[in-house]
């Protein structure tokens, strides 16, 4: 049985000697949901995808010679045993490194501080919401997604995470301001969670007896309609293991 | 041989004696990793690039020299480097990723994209 989970994605960028052509890299991160209730959702594993071909830091020692993704690849799986779980190539050629929910912070210090890592930017945070045919997520403030907060590491990690908040609830723990960053004050919900629905609660409307705008708990003409999304033919190719 | 006033990258301030910084560097790094268990792939990979490192910083004593046989940058750039090497080994004596994983992870879950 597979659980409903989120996967948090980070883009993480190379710096090669400050000046020569940056190299992009997405990332996708271990994400750990916590209930206090019940176990309504967790996801207890995630992913790191590197993006584009790879020019590594140094063209020295066994690993680096050309452009061999899956070689670097078997290289951090090899030096932190402990986290990942399992490297494997996208059919677009991405690297993805699976990882233990535990070990954010351990890769990805490892990634920015050693010789043959070297990814000293971080671009972008991002998840995935996705829940399977027998659970729904349901959002409540008091169901944790207690996660290690990589601002420590990455300064730029700040507002990603914040954004993360807002959009799926996702709980950082040691972030210095957790703060919604995108929806208004006194917003509920995490707009990008499956269970929000694509109405919204609440709509905004300007009142001419009051001559103010009002904001009133939604009211539709028609019920929520469930659409077959599913298509027949299969979606996405198959990773290769490596 | 003229003294040389910047690095001409923003934040990164010329430091006068690179070459004994980075060995201190090294040599600190490397005795972190004579913790760690000898036959962890972690120790034995950064032993030997730190190794490497070391005996190139040891041998030569021209900075541009050794920049150019390095070719990772200027002089401040490999102690930014280094620094930031020696900084995480300390930390993953406390980690110890040479372990075995914590635990499997649960069935399907990466099964996602079907």
């Amino acid at each position: 049985m597979s659980y409903p989970s989120i996967l948090l994605i980070l883009f993480v960028q190379e710096l090669i000697n400050r000046r020569e052509k940056l190299v992009f890299y997405m990332l996708i991160l271990p994400l750990r949901v916590f209930s206090r209730l019940k176990p309504i959702c967790f996801s207890r594993y995630s992913s790191i995808v590197f993006r584009n071909s790879l020019t590594l830091s140094t063209s020295r020692g066994k690993y680096f010679s050309g452009n061999s993704l899956s070689i670097y690849g078997s290289f951090v799986q090899e030096m932190l045993p402990r986290f990942v779980q399992q490297t494997r190539l996208s059919n677009e050629h991405e690297l993805e490194i699976l990882i233990d929910p535990d070990g954010v912070i351990p890769v990805l210090m490892f990634l920015r501080d050693n010789h043959n890592c070297q990814f000293c930017q971080l671009l972008d945070i991002t998840a995935l919401d996705i829940p399977t045919r027998k659970f729904r997520v349901k959002t409540y403030t008091d169901e944790l997604t207690a996660m290690d907060s990589v601002t420590s590491l990455y300064t730029s990690a700040n507002w990603a995470e914040r954004e993360l908040w807002d959009m799926f609830g996702i709980f950082f723990n040691d972030h210095p301001d957790l703060r919604r960053i995108l929806t208004d004050y006194g917003f509920e919900g995490h707009p990008f969670r499956k269970d929000f629905p694509l109405s919204g609660f609440v709509e905004v409307r300007y009142d001419a007896e009051v001559k103010r705008v009002v904001c009133e708990p939604l009211e539709l003409s028609q019920e929520f309609r469930k659409f077959e999304l599913l298509a027949p033919w299969e979606q996405f190719s198959k990773h290769s293991r490596l | 041989m003229s003294i040389k006033r910047t690095t001409k990258i923003v934040g990164l301030e010329v430091i006068p004696n690179a070459r004994e910084v980075l060995c201190s560097l090294y040599n600190k790094t490397l005795s972190l990793l004579a913790e760690m268990p000898s036959k962890s792939a972690y120790r034995q990979n950064t032993e030997r690039i730190i190794k490497e490192r070391l005996k190139i910083v040891s041998t030569e004593t021209d900075d541009n020299k050794i920049e150019s046989i390095i070719k990772q940058g200027q002089m401040e750039e490999l102690v930014d480097k280094a620094k930031r090497e020696c900084s995480l080994t300390e930390k993953m004596l406390v980690w110890e990723p040479w372990k075995p994983s914590l635990g499997p992870p649960p069935p399907g879950q990466w099964d996602w994209p079907v």
